[in-house]
C-alpha cells in the first residue's frame, strides 16, 4: 500500500506516493526525474547510485524511499544548478571521466571529502573514493583532479 | 606536414560537460511515459537440459501482466558470424541462466513476481564444462546441427564434434624449425573466464508501434549491426532495414560486452509481443555476469624453439577455447587468435591451431583484446623463460626477434610500419630494466617483468565507416557518425579531426550519438578501429565540405580554388592577403553577389571508408593467402612490483606501457586508454576470479565476490608512453588503440613474480593466495 | 533486481511504540537501522518480513557518550560516526581502526555497529573487535532492559542472542584506558571494500594481559582464550609468538569458500596473528605503526 512521502530534492519539495519496497534510487529516477544516480548493481557495491542524504553520501539503492521522508537529497543536478563547481571543472580540465557512468557518484563522494577535509592526501583521496567503482579510467586522472583542487585550497562550492 | 593545431592536442572532451554535470543521458535515463512496460526473464537453472514443458498460466493470470512469451513465439535463429542461437531457448537450454521465457508487465515488481510463477519442466542432460572433455571421446554433442547453421564462409565447424570452428595457420615447417633450434621449450598455460564489468548494465527499450515500425533504444557498441541482425532475424515479420531504428545514446562502458547482440534481441522480441507499447528490459548485475558475453577461457599449449644466439626458429601454439554455449560471436575471437598467436615476433616456422569448443557455460564473446590478452599470457611468459634458458636478457631476446615493417606475418601478408623497437626501449627504460630495486623491508621481494603485445582489429573484410557533416548558421558544425562513445573519447577524436580540416575548434563541433535513421553506417565500435576507420570517413567528409566551400568562393568571388585555404574559421587566399570570408557568413546562407543573387547554400560533406585491401579468403588448412587484418598496433610494457613473501600480496610500484598509435589524435585520450586498460589487465591477473560450481552455476555474479580494482588498488606510479610511427592509411597517421593496453598486463606480472620470488605461475589469476602458497611450497 | 516482496513500514517515535509494533507483528517484523544489510536481503528475497520497523525515529539512540571510563555507543551510531568521534579515536582506537576498513564511505555513513552485530555474519568486522573489548550489548525487551555480554551474543551464522520482540539499544564498553595497545588485521582480496576472509583483533593491556579474537574463521567470531593464557604476562618476543601461533588451529575452524581457500586461510592466520600481536604490543609500549596502517 502506497503512502505519501515528502522529499527535498536539490532544494525543491516533492510529494510522492511510494510503496515501502521502493528504494530511494528508484523513486528519484522514476518519480522525481533525477537521472544522475545510476542503477549499477543494486547491492551497494559499485557506488554509482550515490546521493547525498542530509549532508552525507549514501548508496541510494540501499535506502528505502520511505526512510527519506522529510529528509533532504542532493545530487549532481543540484550541485550543477548554478554552474559547475571547481571540482567539476577540474574533472573537465583533466579529461578525468570516460564513459561517465560513475561520474555522478564520484563527484558527490569527492565533494563530501573536500568539504570535510579541504587538503586530503593522495591516500585519503583514494580511500574516500574506494567505494566508487570505475572500469574505464584506472582512477588516476580522477585522483589527480581531486588532488589539484585540494592543493588549490579545496574550493568546491562555486566554480 | 604542416604544424597541426587540433589533432595532437589535449583538447577537452566534447562530452566532458554532460558527464560532469550529470546531464549525460544513458538508455535507462530516457523516460517513456506511464505506458512503459517492464520485462523480467525466466531463466534456466540447468546447464544442459531438454525443455519438456512450460506452464505460463499462473503468471499470465497475475493482474498487471500483459503477456508471457517463450521460444515458440519467436522460432528464429540469430548470430553475428554464425547463427547458432535462438532468441529464447527452444527445445533445450545450454547454460545456467539462459533465457527460457519472459514476462511483460505494467511494472517491474509485478514482472519479477510473475516470472517466478512460470513453471518450466526440464529433463537434465549431461553437461560439459571442460573444453578438453568436450573434445574427448564420447562427449555428447551440444549442437548436433551445428554444420547446418548459416555462417561466414571462413569458419570451419567439425562435423560430429563440439568443435564449432578451428583456425589453422601454417607457415614454413615447424618440425624443421624445432630441429634447428638449440633450445625447445614446451608448456601449457591456462586462463579462465572473465567478465567485462562495465558499470552500466545492458539495457534495452523496444517499441513496435502500430505503424509496424520497430525502434530499439539500446546500450550498444553496434547500432547498425544490431539493426541488421534484427532485420535478418525478424525477416518473417516483413520488416525492412528502413522500418527498424536503433538509437544508442551514451554508453556506460562496453569493453566488447556491448558489441554484437545479446539481450537486445529480447528487447526486439518483447516489443513485437507487446505491439504498440514500449517495453524495457534492464539486466541486473547478476545477469550482467552470467547472461552476457564472457571472455572465453583457454588452455594453451605452447612449444617454442630458438637458437643459442636468441633467434626464434619455430612457434607451435595449440589453443583449446572454452567458447561456451553459443559461439556466434566468440568463434571470431578464436579465429583472430588463430591468425596471430605468434605475438609480435619474426618467426619463419609457425603452426597455430585455435579450437572453438562448445561447453555448457555462458556464451563467450568479444572482450577488450579479443583473445590476444588470453594468448599473450602464455606466450610472453614463455618468451621470458626461453630467454632465461638461453642465458639472454629477456628484453634483449625480444628486441632480437621483434617483428619489423615488411616482415611476413603468420598468414603470409606483410607487417605494417611499427615502432615496436622504440616501445621496447622506452618501456624498459621507464622501469629501469636491468637495475635492482631494494625491497622496502625484510620479508619483501621486488621483481621486474616485461612483455610485448600486438593486436589487429578482427573484422570482416568489408567493415566500413561513414560520416555526415554539416554547418550551422553560426559556423558551428554537426558531425553524425555511428561509432559509439563508450568512454574512449571517440566523439572528441572525430571532432578534432574535423577541426583540423575545417579550422573550426573542437568546442564548436558537435558529434552526435548514433541513430540508424539519421547517422550513416558504422560496422561496430570494436576492434580499436573507429579512430582509424571512422576518422578517415570524418576527414573525408570534412574535406568534401571544404572543397564545396572553396567551390562556392571560387564561383562567387573568382579566386582560383588552389589559391584558397582555411584559417581560423575563415577562407583566405594565397594570392591576396587581404582577402578573407568568415565561414559563418555563408555556410548556410550562401555568398551574395553584386546583383543581389546568392551562390552556394548549406555546406555539407559526407565521407566513407572501407578498407579495400582486406580479404578473409585463404587456404582453410594453412590460412595462407588472405589479408584478414588491416594493421597491427604494437607495444611493450614493464612492471616493477613488490611481494610480501608471507601474504603473497602484490604492490605495483611502477607500471609503464608504451604503445605505437601512429598519431595520437588526443594524447589525453590515449593516456586514458593506457591507465584504464592497464588497470583492467592487472585486475585479470591479480584480482578477478570467476567461480562456477559443479553444476555450471556462477557462484560470484556480483562485485561483492568478483573483485575489480578500486581507487585504492592503483599502481603507485603509472607511466604512459606514446610512440608515433605513422600508419600510412590512417587519419593524420593514426592507428587504433583501446584494447591493446590490457594485453601485456598478465604476462608481465607473471614474469615479475618469477623475478621476485623465483616462482613461475602458469595459470591465471595470479592471486595473493596462489603466490603465497607457491612460495611456501617452493621453500619446503 | 527490484524488491518484489511487499511489506509494511513504520517509523515509531519511541521505544514503547517500537515494542508495540514488534509485538503485533510477531516474527514477521524486521528491524531497520542503516539498512545496508537489510535492504540487500530484501532485494535478494533472503528475508521476507511483513513489517519493517525503522528505528531511526527513536530519539536518543545516536549518541556516543563517555562516562567514568565507560563508553556507550547508541544503536544508531554508524561506522562513520565512530571514525569521526574524538572519543572513539582517543579511547577506543581499535574500533576506529576497524571502522575504517569496513565497507566504504557511502556504506559507513549508514551502517551501524549495532546493526553489524545483529546481522551477525561470521565475517562481521565488529565481531572480533567487540569481543576483545568485552562489550556489553544493551537490549530493550518488553519486560525491561537487559544486558547481554558480547561473549554470549553470537550463536551461529546470522544467529544472535537477540530474542523475538527485543531491540538492541546500544553497546557499553569499558575503555581499556591509557597505555593499552590494540590492532585489527583484516584479510581482503583487494585494498578496497571487501568482506573479511579472515580477521584478527588483539588488545594488549597495560597489565601485560592480552585479548585475542578471530573473525570469519569459525561459525561466529570467537575469543581465543588459549592463546590469551599462553601470552598472559609475557613480552611479545619470538618465543611468545611461536607459541601463540601454534595454538591457532585449536582456536579456529576455517573453511574454504569462493573468497579464500581453506589452505590460504590456514596459512594466513599465523601471519595475521603475529603481525597483530606485534603491533598491539608495540602500541601498548608507546611505539608501533600508527593506527590505520595496513599490516598485510
Amino acid at each position: 500500500m502506497k503512502r505519501e512521502i515528502t522529499l527535498n530534492v536539490n532544494g525543491e519539495e516533492w510529494t510522492v506516493a511510494v510503496a515501502p519496497n521502493e528504494t530511494l534510487l528508484e523513486v528519484l529516477r522514476d518519480r522525481v526525474g533525477i537521472k544522475s544516480p545510476k542503477i549499477g548493481c543494486e547491492r551497494g557495491d559499485c557506488g554509482s547510485c550515490t546521493v547525498i542524504l542530509d549532508g552525507k553520501t549514501v548508496r541510494s539503492c540501499l535506502v528505502l524511499a520511505v526512510e527519506a521522508d522529510g529528509h533532504g537529497v542532493l545530487t549532481v543536478e543540484g550541485l550543477s544548478r548554478d554552474g559547475i563547481t571547481g571540482l567539476q571543472q577540474a574533472f573537465l580540465d583533466k579529461n578525468s571521466f570516460q564513459c561517465g557512468f560513475c561520474a555522478p557518484g564520484v563527484i558527490l563522494t569527492a565533494s563530501e571529502l573536500l568539504a570535510k577535509n579541504p587538503h586530503p592526501s593522495e591516500h585519503e583521496v583514494k580511500e574516500a573514493l574506494a567505494g566508487n567503482l570505475c572500469r574505464c579510467t584506472g582512477y588516476t586522472p580522477i585522483i589527480d583532479a581531486v588532488l589539484e583542487v585540494a592543493e588549490r585550497g579545496g574550493v568546491e562550492d562555486d566554480g | 606536414m604542416a604544424e597541426l593545431k587540433y589533432v595532437g592536442s589535449k583538447a577537452t572532451r566534447i562530452d566532458g560537460l554532460p558527464k560532469v554535470s550529470g546531464s549525460a543521458t544513458f538508455v535507462d535515463d530516457i523516460d517513456f511515459g506511464p505506458g512503459l512496460l517492464h520485462a523480467a526473464i525466466v531463466e534456466s537453472p540447468h546447464a544442459h537440459a531438454r525443455i519438456v514443458s512450460i506452464d505460463k498460466s499462473e503468471a499470465e493470470a497475475m493482474p498487471g501482466v500483459v503477456r508471457v512469451v517463450t521460444g515458440d513465439d519467436f522460432p528464429y535463429r540469430f548470430g553475428l558470424y554464425m547463427k547458432d542461437r535462438h532468441i529464447f531457448a527452444m527445445d533445450r537450454v545450454r547454460f545456467v541462466g539462459e533465457q527460457v521465457a519472459a514476462v511483460i508487465a505494467r511494472d517491474l515488481k509485478t514482472a519479477q513476481r510473475a516470472a517466478a510463477l512460470v513453471r518450466v519442466k526440464y529433463e537434465e542432460l549431461p553437461a560439459l564444462f571442460d573444453p578438453m572433455e568436450a573434445v574427448g571421446e564420447g562427449a555428447c554433442l551440444l549442437h548436433p546441427d551445428m554444420c547446418d547453421c548459416e555462417r561466414v564462409p571462413w569458419f570451419f565447424p567439425e562435423e560430429d564434434t563440439n568443435i564449432a570452428h578451428c583456425r589453422r595457420t601454417r607457415k614454413g615447417d615447424v618440425g624443421r624449425g624445432f630441429e634447428e633450434a638449440d633450445v625447445v621449450l614446451e608448456d601449457t598455460y591456462t586462463v579462465p573466464r572473465y567478465a567485462h564489468c562495465a558499470i552500466e548494465p545492458h539495457v534495452v527499450v523496444g517499441l513496435y508501434d502500430q505503424s509496424g515500425r520497430l525502434t530499439l533504444w539500446s546500450a550498444s557498441q553496434s547500432p547498425h549491426t544490431q539493426r541488421n541482425l534484427f532485420a535478418e532475424t525478424f525477416a518473417p515479420l516483413g520488416l525492412s532495414h528502413k522500418d527498424i531504428r536503433v538509437v544508442t545514446p551514451y554508453v556506460g562502458g562496453g569493453f566488447g560486452g556491448k558489441a554484437g547482440v545479446t539481450m537486445e534481441i529480447l528487447g526486439a522480441a518483447l516489443a513485437v509481443a507487446a505491439k504498440g507499447r514500449p517495453v524495457k528490459l534492464r539486466w541486473t548485475r547478476e545477469q550482467e555476469f552470467y547472461n552476457t558475453y564472457q571472455r572465453q577461457a583457454v588452455t594453451a599449449k605452447l612449444k617454442v624453439g630458438a637458437k643459442k644466439d636468441g633467434t626464434l626458429t619455430a612457434i607451435e601454439h595449440v589453443l583449446y577455447w572454452d567458447a561456451g554455449a553459443y559461439v556466434e560471436y566468440g568463434a571470431n575471437v578464436v579465429n583472430a587468435v588463430g591468425l596471430s598467436a605468434t605475438g609480435p615476433y619474426r618467426v619463419p616456422n609457425v603452426k597455430i591451431d585455435s579450437y572453438c569448443i562448445y561447453t555448457n557455460l555462458p556464451p563467450g564473446g568479444p572482450y577488450r583484446g579479443f583473445g590476444y590478452s588470453e594468448f599473450h599470457f602464455g606466450l610472453e611468459s614463455h618468451m621470458t623463460r626461453i630467454a632465461h634458458e638461453l642465458g639472454i636478457d629477456a628484453v634483449e631476446f625480444r628486441k632480437r626477434n621483434a617483428i619489423r615493417e615488411g616482415d611476413t606475418l603468420p598468414y603470409g601478408a606483410k607487417m605494417n610500419p611499427s615502432g615496436l623497437a622504440e616501445t621496447i626501449d622506452r618501456a624498459a627504460e621507464a622501469i629501469e630494466w636491468g637495475s635492482e630495486v631494494e625491497p622496502s623491508g625484510p620479508g619483501k621481494a621486488v621483481g621486474k617483468g616485461m612483455a610485448l603485445m600486438w593486436k589487429a582489429p578482427a573484422m570482416p573484410p568489408n567493415a566500413a565507416s561513414a560520416a555526415f557533416l554539416k554547418f550551422s548558421e553560426d559556423g558551428s558544425v554537426n558531425v553524425t557518425v555511428s561509432g559509439m562513445e563508450i568512454g574512449q573519447g571517440y566523439m572528441t577524436a572525430m571532432a578534432q579531426i574535423a577541426a583540423e580540416v575545417l579550422t573550426v575548434p573542437p568546442e564548436r563541433i558537435r558529434v552526435e550519438t548514433p541513430d540508424t535513421d539519421r547517422n550513416p553506417y558504422e560496422w561496430q565500435t570494436v576492434g580499436s578501429h573507429v579512430t582509424w576507420g571512422c576518422g578517415n570517413a570524418v576527414r573525408d567528409a570534412a574535406i568534401e565540405a571544404r572543397d564545396r566551400i572553396f567551390d562556392v568562393v571560387n564561383r562567387a568571388r573568382g579566386v582560383p580554388v588552389d589559391a584558397l585555404y582555411l584559417e581560423g574559421e575563415k577562407v583566405k587566399s594565397r594570392l591576396d592577403p587581404g582577402f578573407e570570408l568568415r565561414l559563418r557568413d555563408f555556410v548556410i546562407y550562401g555568398i551574395q553577389m553584386e546583383d543581389g543573387t546568392f551562390r552556394g547554400g548549406p555546406i555539407m560533406g559526407s565521407g566513407m571508408f572501407m578498407p579495400e585491401f582486406t580479404s578473409a579468403l585463404s587456404d582453410p588448412a594453412t590460412s595462407q593467402g588472405g589479408h584478414p587484418n588491416v594493421h597491427y598496433t604494437v607495444g611493450a610494457a614493464g612492471i616493477v612490483l613488490e611481494i610480501d613473501r608471507e601474504t603473497g600480496k602484490v604492490e605495483i610500484l611502477k607500471a609503464a606501457l608504451a604503445v605505437d598509435v601512429g598519431k595520437a589524435i588526443n594524447p589525453d585520450l590515449v593516456e586514458g586508454q593506457i591507465t584504464g586498460g592497464l588497470l583492467q589487465g592487472l585486475a585479470t591477473v591479480l584480482y578477478e576470479d570467476m567461480r562456477f560450481d559443479e553444476s555450471g552455476r556462477l557462484l560470484n555474479p556480483n562485485f561483492t565476490d568478483y573483485k575489480i580494482p578500486t581507487a585504492m588498488d592503483t599502481p603507485r606510479e603509472m607511466i604512459p608512453i606514446i610512440v608515433e610511427v605513422p600508419q600510412p592509411d590512417g587519419p593524420f597517421g593514426a592507428r587504433g588503440v583501446g584494447e591493446h593496453t590490457m594485453i601485456p598486463a598478465a604476462p608481465m606480472v607473471a614474469n615479475a613474480v618469477e623475478d621476485a620470488v623465483g616462482v613461475r605461475i602458469k595459470s591465471m589469476p595470479i592471486t595473493a593466495e596462489k603466490i603465497a602458497l607457491a612460495i611456501r611450497d617452493a621453500s619446503t | 533486481m527490484s524488491i518484489s516482496h511487499e511489506f509494511d513500514y513504520r517509523r515509531p517515535g519511541s521505544l514503547e511504540e517500537a515494542h508495540e509494533l514488534l509485538r503485533e507483528a510477531g516474527d514477521g517484523a524486521a528491524l531497520l537501522a542503516g539498512g545496508t544489510d537489510l535492504v540487500a536481503w530484501l532485494r535478494d528475497g533472503v528475508v521476507l518480513p511483513s513489517l519493517v520497523v525503522d528505528l531511526k525515529g527513536v530519539p536518543g539512540l545516536g549518541e556516543i557518550v563517555e562516562s567514568g571510563g565507560s563508553i556507550s555507543l547508541g544503536a544508531l551510531v554508524t561506522f562513520a560516526d565512530a571514525i569521526d568521534s574524538e572519543v572513539i579515536r582517543g579511547r577506543l582506537p581499535l574500533i576506529w581502526e576497524m571502522a575504517r576498513v569496513m565497507g566504504s564511505t557511502g556504506i559507513r555513513n549508514r551502517a551501524t555497529i549495532s546493526g553489524n552485530i545483529c546481522s551477525g555474519v561470521p565475517s562481521c568486522d565488529s565481531g572480533p573487535v567487540l569481543l576483545v573489548l568485552e562489550a556489553v550489548v544493551r537490549v530493550s525487551a518488553p519486560g525491561g532492559e537487559r544486558e547481554a555480554p558480547i561473549n554470549d551474543w553470537f550463536k551461529g551464522p546470522k544467529k544472535t542472542d537477540l530474542r523475538s520482540g527485543e531491540i538492541v539499544v546500544g553497546l557499553s564498553i569499558d575503555a581499556p584506558g591509557e597505555g593499552h595497545g590494540a590492532c585489527y588485521v583484516k584479510l581482503r582480496r583487494n585494498r578496497g571494500e571487501d568482506l573479511a576472509q579472515a580477521g584478527v583483533a588483539v588488545l594488549a593491556l597495560p597489565d601485560m594481559s592480552y585479548r585475542v579474537a578471530f573473525g570469519a574463521v569459525a561459525p561466529t567470531p570467537v575469543r581465543a582464550r588459549r592463546i590469551e593464557s599462553c601470552l598472559a604476562g609475557r613480552h611479545m618476543d619470538d618465543a611468545a609468538l611461536v607459541e601463540a601461533v601454534g595454538l591457532v588451529t585449536e582456536e579456529t575452524s576455517p573453511i574454504g569458500d569462493i573468497r579464500a581457500s581453506l589452505e590460504y586461510r590456514e596459512h594466513m592466520l599465523p601471519v595475521m596473528l603475529t603481525r597483530a600481536l606485534r603491533a598491539a604490543a608495540a602500541r601498548r609500549d608507546g611505539d608501533g605503526p600508527a593506527y590505520g596502517t595496513s599490516l598485510i
